[in-house]
């Protein structure tokens, strides 16, 4: 399967694997996302730009069910998941991270990705007993991949922001997702540690696996991503590749404030 | 992209914790399966106590430290793993002595002939557990203060309540169940329990279930989205607490013969396991135990000395440990740098 996902080419006739259907969300008179449609498709790296307060994380938040949606509808695999609840997709194969980092701060590193593995067939049994020896063995890995296995019996609130990220990335891979879903994934983290992270989504995506990013670094969003959705109080400005984005009137208006 | 070595890395980070060095393997030595051998062998030792010879009141006085450490460790489950501060626990308790009551005494609940204690004491139990799925459903929807006012206000309208339905819980008049004193069996039966519910706590802290539990506490949205069902979890949680709260209410309601809407429904009691747990440290396997030993004894002491004054000795301890030692005795031990009073020991232990 993955295979498939890996040489198919990206046509709009496949199915996507994540799509947002005329999705809106209101804060009380504040349309906050209007009337977006959206679509991911399988072996993609999507970026999604926009000014603050343009919408950006409250459509992650409608695509990962953490918010309910005023109306429109979600699809994940060709499944509609607008009334699922978080956990569930997640455990369909949709993970993310968040905007202000999310991770357990009174657990060790490698306890917070120990209890972020895939929780799809975990039986009352298996969940009544300490985390199994190849769940322990895939988190030790990932910490690898991340470059931060060193950290792995420090308490997560004692680590830097960047190497929080960078942990956040790793629980969200634990699951052995398809799609990940990325806020700001870039945001307080030193140079080196960027090219670390593009480099890591690189290789995952070479891997079979999705993703959607959120960023406010245009060169990140360049180097990596296949299309890009430019959004603007809460509506959808533009979509297209990088190149074409970049030279979009509307967008540099909008966004690059030129 | 090469990997780099970790060998310097974790060189830097022993050295870089304090050495304390008579109080730092306490934790190490409490954590894991020596942690669960101290605990059966202390079970062991107090299994062996009645044999030395002791008087009715020490046994008495035991099985009501083995009321209190159950007691704390049930609401450490909610209150200090899942982080769900419960301010109205004793609810449980409650539903449990009121549980015991009704089916001794047989009041008219055309439940006859009168149950006995033994086939009372686990409905006393369910009938808890079920009362916390029934309020857990919409309470624990909410966060922080909203679900501790929440459940306080369960409390209190629960104590209306028994009040009220006069034909059933004899209203404020209450319940005299019939007064059969067996002190030993009582010690050994609140030993039983604690023992039990001890050993728990244990097994779950170790488990996946108890992990998630901590995670939903540090970061219940996160949690959610990592594909744990918080919603499942925390009622799984509440209902084992209440459980076993609801045990020790019916065996309290036996033990003490009465019960009225105010001996039983009382927010005292709620407080009390709080500062046991706090005391102790919370979501700490071993401190809520260790508080509630140390409370008890520490109220006894301060009953006896300064009678006019103790309960207001008591919200001082309680106000004292809430500033200077916030994750407890074991949180103080363990780690040291974020409480003011584990700096202070650290910085005692950096100067000799």
């Amino acid at each position: 399967m993955r295979n498939q996902q890996q040489t198919a080419t990206m046509t709009s006739d496949r199915q996507p694997l994540l799509q947002g259907h005329t999705v809106s969300k209101y804060f009380g008179g504040l349309a906050a996302v209007n009337n977006v449609d959206f679509a991911v498709y399988p072996g993609e790296i999507v970026g999604l730009i926009g000014p603050n307060g343009s919408g950006k994380t409250t459509l992650f938040d409608c695509l990962s069910r953490l918010q309910k949606i005023d109306s429109g509808q979600v699809f994940f695999k060709g499944r509609d998941v607008t009334g699922a609840r978080p956990y569930q997709v997640a455990r369909m194969g949709l993970t993310r991270t968040f905007q202000s980092v999310r991770v357990y701060r009174k657990m060790t590193v490698l306890g917070n990705m120990l209890i972020s593995h895939q929780w799809r067939d975990t039986s009352l049994l298996r969940m009544l007993r300490p985390s199994p020896a190849n769940t322990a063995r895939r988190a030790n890995q990932l910490l690898g991949f991340l470059q931060i296995e060193h950290l792995a019996d420090e308490e997560a609130g004692h680590l830097s922001g960047g190497q929080r990220r960078l942990l956040e990335i790793g629980m969200a891979l634990m699951p052995d997702p398809d799609i990940l879903l990325l806020d700001e994934a870039t945001s307080g983290v030193n140079p080196t540690l960027i090219e670390t992270i593009k480099d890591r989504i690189r290789t995952l995506n070479d891997q079979g696996k999705t993703f959607l990013l959120i960023e406010h670094n245009i060169n990140f969003i360049a180097d990596l991503c296949s299309r890009v959705y430019v959004l603007n109080h809460g509506e959808k400005l533009a979509e297209g590749t990088p190149q074409e984005i970049l030279q979009n009137e509307a967008v540099i208006d909008a966004y690059f404030g030129a | 992209m090469g990997a780099e070595p970790p060998a310097n890395k974790s060189t830097e980070r022993s050295k870089k914790k304090p050495p304390f060095p008579l109080l730092a393997p306490v934790r190490s030595l409490l954590s894991g399966w020596t942690g669960l051998a101290f605990w059966l062998l202390l079970l062991l030792l107090l299994a062996l106590y009645p044999y030395t010879g002791v008087s009715s009141v020490a046994l008495f006085v035991g099985s009501q430290i083995f009321v209190l450490v159950t007691l704390a460790s049930n609401w450490n489950l909610i209150g200090g793993m899942t982080g769900y501060v419960d301010f109205g626990h004793a609810v449980f308790f409650g539903i449990g002595a009121y549980m015991m009551g009704i089916l001794v005494t047989g009041t008219p609940l055309l439940i006859s002939p009168e149950w006995g204690f033994w086939q009372a004491l686990p409905v006393s139990g369910v009938a808890a557990a079920l009362f916390a799925l029934l309020v857990g459903l919409p309470t624990l929807r909410l966060k922080g203060p909203y679900f501790s006012i929440a459940m306080l206000g369960t409390l209190v309208a629960m104590r209306e309540i028994a009040r009220v339905l006069r034909p059933i819980t004899g209203g404020g008049v209450g319940l005299n169940l019939p007064p059969l004193l067996n002190r030993l069996g009582d010690y050994y039966l609140m030993l039983a329990v604690m023992g039990l519910v001890v050993s728990l706590i244990w097994w779950i802290q170790r488990s996946e279930f108890g992990q998630s539990l901590i995670a939903i506490r540090e970061d219940e949205i996160g949690a959610e989205m990592r594909g744990i069902n918080t919603t499942l979890h925390k009622i799984a949680a509440f209902m084992i607490a209440a459980f076993f709260t609801g045990i020790v209410g019916g065996f309290w309601a036996w033990q003490n013969t009465y019960i009225d809407p105010d001996v039983v429904f009382v927010e005292a009691r709620t407080v009390e396991m709080v500062m046991m747990s706090m005391l102790g440290g919370l979501g700490t396997v071993w401190g809520p135990p260790l508080g509630a030993v140390v409370i008890y004894y520490m109220e006894d002491l301060l009953w006896a000395n300064l009678f006019d004054s103790h309960l207001l000795a008591l919200g001082v301890l309680l106000v004292a440990i809430v500033l200077f030692m916030p994750e407890g005795i074991l949180g103080t031990l363990g780690d040291r740098s974020s409480t003011s009073l584990g700096r202070l020991l650290s910085r005692v232990g950096r100067s000799k």
